[in-house]
This record gives C-alpha cells, structure tokens and sequence, in this order.
C-alpha cells in the first residue's frame, strides 16, 4: 500500500506538478472553454440565419416562391448536407490544410469550422422550432403591422428558441465534446495538453483520465447552466 | 368611390388547387366609415377567407381590395403600412405567450415608432381599464382565462389607432360564460363609432349592434342588407335554411 502511494504520487508529481505542467492542462482548458464559446456564437448566429430561411421558404405558398428565396434555400440545403455528410476531423482538415493553407492562426481556423458545423445541426433545429410555432403568432404579428422580418425576430424565433432548448442543449454539450479533435491541427486544447504531458513523461495514464474528469465536469456544469436557463425562460410564462 | 368608404372589394375570388376549391367566387362590397358590418354564413362559406382578404392574411386569387382608396392587392403597395390601421381580432387570440400583457399592447407601436414607450403605456393602460383588465398588465397571457385573452387581444389592436377593425370569430373559442364580456367590448366600440367588419355566429350581436349584414354562402355573398330585412325578410332560400337552423 505505502508502495502504491508513493508510486502514485510520484507519478502525480510528474504527470501535473514536475516542470510546472499544471499550466499546459490549465491554458488548454481555456482553448477548449473559448473555441467552444466562439463556435456556439457563430454556430447559433449562422443556424438561426440558415433556419430563417428555410422556415421562410416552408411556409411560403409555392406559387409565391421568388427568385431569391429559392436560390437562398437552395444553397443552405445544400451546406446543411455537405457538413451533415461529412465527418467533422476531414471539414477541420480541409479548412485548416487546403482553404486557409495560409494561415497558421489554428484558433480562428478551428472557430470557423466548428462554427460553421454547428450551425448546420442549429440551423435544423431552429427550423424545427419555428415550423412548430403556432401560424396564428406570424398572422397575429403581420396583422399589426409588423414586417415578416421584425415578426420572425421578435415573436417567432423566441419562442422557437425556447421549445428546442433542450435539443440545442445536446448540440452544445456535443460541441464541446468533439472540440477534442482540435488536435489534428495542433491546437493545444486540453486533449493536446495530455497529449504533451504523457508523451515527455512516457505515462499517459493520470493525464488522460484527467482529462476526462475536466470535460465531464465541464459538461456538468454546462448542463446546470442550460438547465437553469430554460427554468428561468419557462417562468416567465407562469 | 365616396370619401367615407374605408374598405372597397371588387370582385374578389380566392380559389385553392387550381381553382377546384373556390372560397370566395366573386365578391364585391363597401365598408363605409362608422358602419359595422356583421358577416353571417355556414361554415366553409367563405366568411372567415372574406375577412382576411381585406388584410391580406390571405391574398386573393384575383379582384382588388381597396383600403382609402389604395390597392392593397398590387404588389407595389407597402401592405404593412396599412395593415397598422386595420385591427384584426381572432377566434383563438393568437396573444404573444413569450410576452407579458403590456409587452403585447405596447411591442407593435414602439416597433413602427408610433410612439415612445411611455406613451405606449399610458395608452395601453388607458384601454385596458377600459375593458376592465387594468390590474393585469404586468400578467402573462397564460394566466387569464379566454374572455380576457380576447379583451386583450381587441386592446392589442387599438393601441395601433386602427380605422376599421376586423372581427374574425371572436367569441366561437370562448366559453359560453366568457362570450358576454367580449361582445359588451365589442358594443361599446362600436357605440364609439369604430368601423367594424365581424365574422360572427352570435345572431343576436348582429341583430342589435350589425348596421348591415352579409350572408355568405358558397363564396358568394347571398343576401345583404340591415339586420331588419335580413332577420326578419330574407329573400333567398339558402338565407332561409340557414336562419331557420341557427334561430
């Protein structure tokens, strides 16, 4: 038993204390919290963008489809199947490799890819929660005078948002998640972090299941935000 | 057209389907200022699709509705301009649930800058004390019951200052003991002079309050005229039938 300990310890030592290593997993958690904050913000502007015009497009009779719209909803199908039928590792690569092959700024480079993932999966989501908006708010708003537009952002998407919280909420803690890929293009995340931790001290034990620990308390806090968020959007109607 | 006209329909037909299903087939009528013009029919005969083709909710297949004198049909009018002077109320509210009662009343005024927000409360608060619901603003919609949802929803629409207000079956999703309180509402703007068009199954309000009645049938208007002659002398065979099973 006093072996293991002092084992255990030593490789505690080495794994968080030894060459001040505790830093590297602290500066990568801070990558993961902001690539993943960055990506939710385009994912969720770009998605309700996307949803928009889809939405617009469903609930617009055929006859009256102009030019556009048309062109519009064609092309946010059709970036909605490529990421959708692409896996997310080849999109960072292409993006990171081919089209910005110039830039070496892997934050802005994994921001954008993430982002602009996410945003397809928000984009269906959100057309999800405007088709299932009752049609007599968009009447009721149209009616008063308001445009489709000042409508869409101020009654409908609101309370569209908020039916499909929960399911967002998944696509969040799925982001978060899966921003672990950043590593394929070197971007010292918390994973990249273990990653240089296990391969200078040979044990990639302690750092890995670290890590583990952090994003699962990283999503369980996530979760009690979300959680607390929807509580305090579902109170106001009471 | 004469300078009171508020609302002139010519000859509008809404068909669906290409044609096979025709909810209007060719109506023509006038709105005049001051006037309440109450609109009778069975069901699928084309009341409610009449009511909203003079704000557009629904778009015509073909004929012109006037509002002032101005095609609101032509693609080349700003229809939401003069959607702010046409109130509309509907069979199910369609209160906003995400808003409290206030927000409701005051968001389209402030939206199109018709006025500040203060000035958008006090006259929000002016009309709902008018309806008797002045302790509920701050309240949500959820929290009233149906007969104040719709005393709401008729506030909703005068806080833009409209000079006609569509009624769409006001009282048909209330509860028999609610349906009272919204058509005393009703009354007493009418009795303040606004122009009204009410689709309505409430005979009694179209009898007593109604300056003119129409009897759509089949997307057609049957029969009109004051409540008089239509209650008490209707001509056509289908007005009659209809009376017969809704007296």
């Amino acid at each position: 038993m006093q072996e293991f300990i002092s084992a255990f310890g030593a490789k505690f030592y080495s794994a968080f204390i030894d060459g001040n290593r505790w830093q590297l997993y602290l500066g990568g958690i801070w990558v993961t919290i902001k690539l993943t904050a960055f990506a939710m913000l385009i994912g969720c502007v770009l998605g309700v963008l996307v949803a928009s015009v889809r939405a617009t497009y469903d609930l617009t009779e055929q006859n009256r489809r102009g030019f556009l719209l048309r062109l519009l909803n064609g092309a946010a199908k059709f970036y909605i199947t490529v990421i959708r039928g692409t896996p997310l590792v080849v999109q960072l690569l292409i993006i990171y490799f081919v089209i910005f092959s110039n830039t070496r700024n892997q934050m802005a480079v994994a921001v954008i890819a993430f982002g602009v993932n996410s945003g397809a999966y928000v984009a269906e989501m959100v057309r999800g929660g405007i088709m299932s908006v009752d049609k007599g708010q968009m009447e009721a708003g149209r009616s008063l005078g308001l445009s489709y537009g000042t409508t869409m952002r101020l009654i409908i998407i609101p309370q569209a948002v908020k039916t499909i919280l929960p399911a967002l909420g998944n696509e969040f803690i799925a982001l978060l998640k899966e921003t672990s890929i950043v590593t394929v293009i070197g971007l010292r995340d918390l994973t990249k972090a273990a990653m240089l931790v296990g391969a200078k001290t040979y044990d990639y034990f302690l750092p890995y299941i670290a890590i583990a620990l952090i994003y699962l308390l990283m999503v369980i806090i996530l979760t009690w935000l979300l959680g607390k968020l929807e509580r305090r959007l579902r109170s106001s109607e009471r | 057209m004469s300078a009171d006209t508020i609302i002139k329909v010519i000859d509008v037909k809404k068909h669906y389907m290409q044609g096979e299903i025709k909810a209007l087939d060719g109506v023509s009528t006038e709105i005049k200022k001051g006037e309440v013009v109450v609109v009778i029919g069975p069901s699928g005969g084309g009341k409610s699709t009449f009511l909203r083709c003079l704000n557009l909710l629904e778009v015509p297949t073909s004929g012109q509705v006037l509002f002032k004198g101005t095609d609101i049909t032509s693609t080349d009018t700003d229809i939401n301009t003069h959607r702010q002077k046409m109130g509309m109320v509907f069979q199910h509210f369609n209160l906003f649930p995400h808003k409290s009662v206030i927000e409701n009343l005051t968001l389209a005024p402030v939206q199109l800058k018709k006025c500040t927000q203060e000035e958008a409360n006090k006259k929000a608060l002016y009309f709902l004390d008018k309806v008797g619901l002045a302790d509920r603003a701050n309240e949500y919609p959820q929290r009233l019951s149906g007969g104040q949802k719709q005393r709401v929803a008729i506030v909703r629409a005068l806080c833009m200052d409209p000079e006609v207000m569509l009624f769409d079956e006001p009282t048909s999703a209330l509860d028999p003991e609610m349906v009272g309180e919204v058509l005393e509402v009703m009354r007493d703007l009418a009795k303040e002079g606004m122009t009204m068009a009410v689709v309505t199954h409430e005979m009694n309000f179209a009898k007593e309050v109604g300056t003119r009645v129409l009897f759509l049938d089949s997307g057609k208007i049957e029969e009109e005229g004051t409540p008089e002659e239509v209650f008490n002398n209707p001509k056509s065979a289908r007005l009659n039938e209809f009376l017969s099973k809704v007296l």
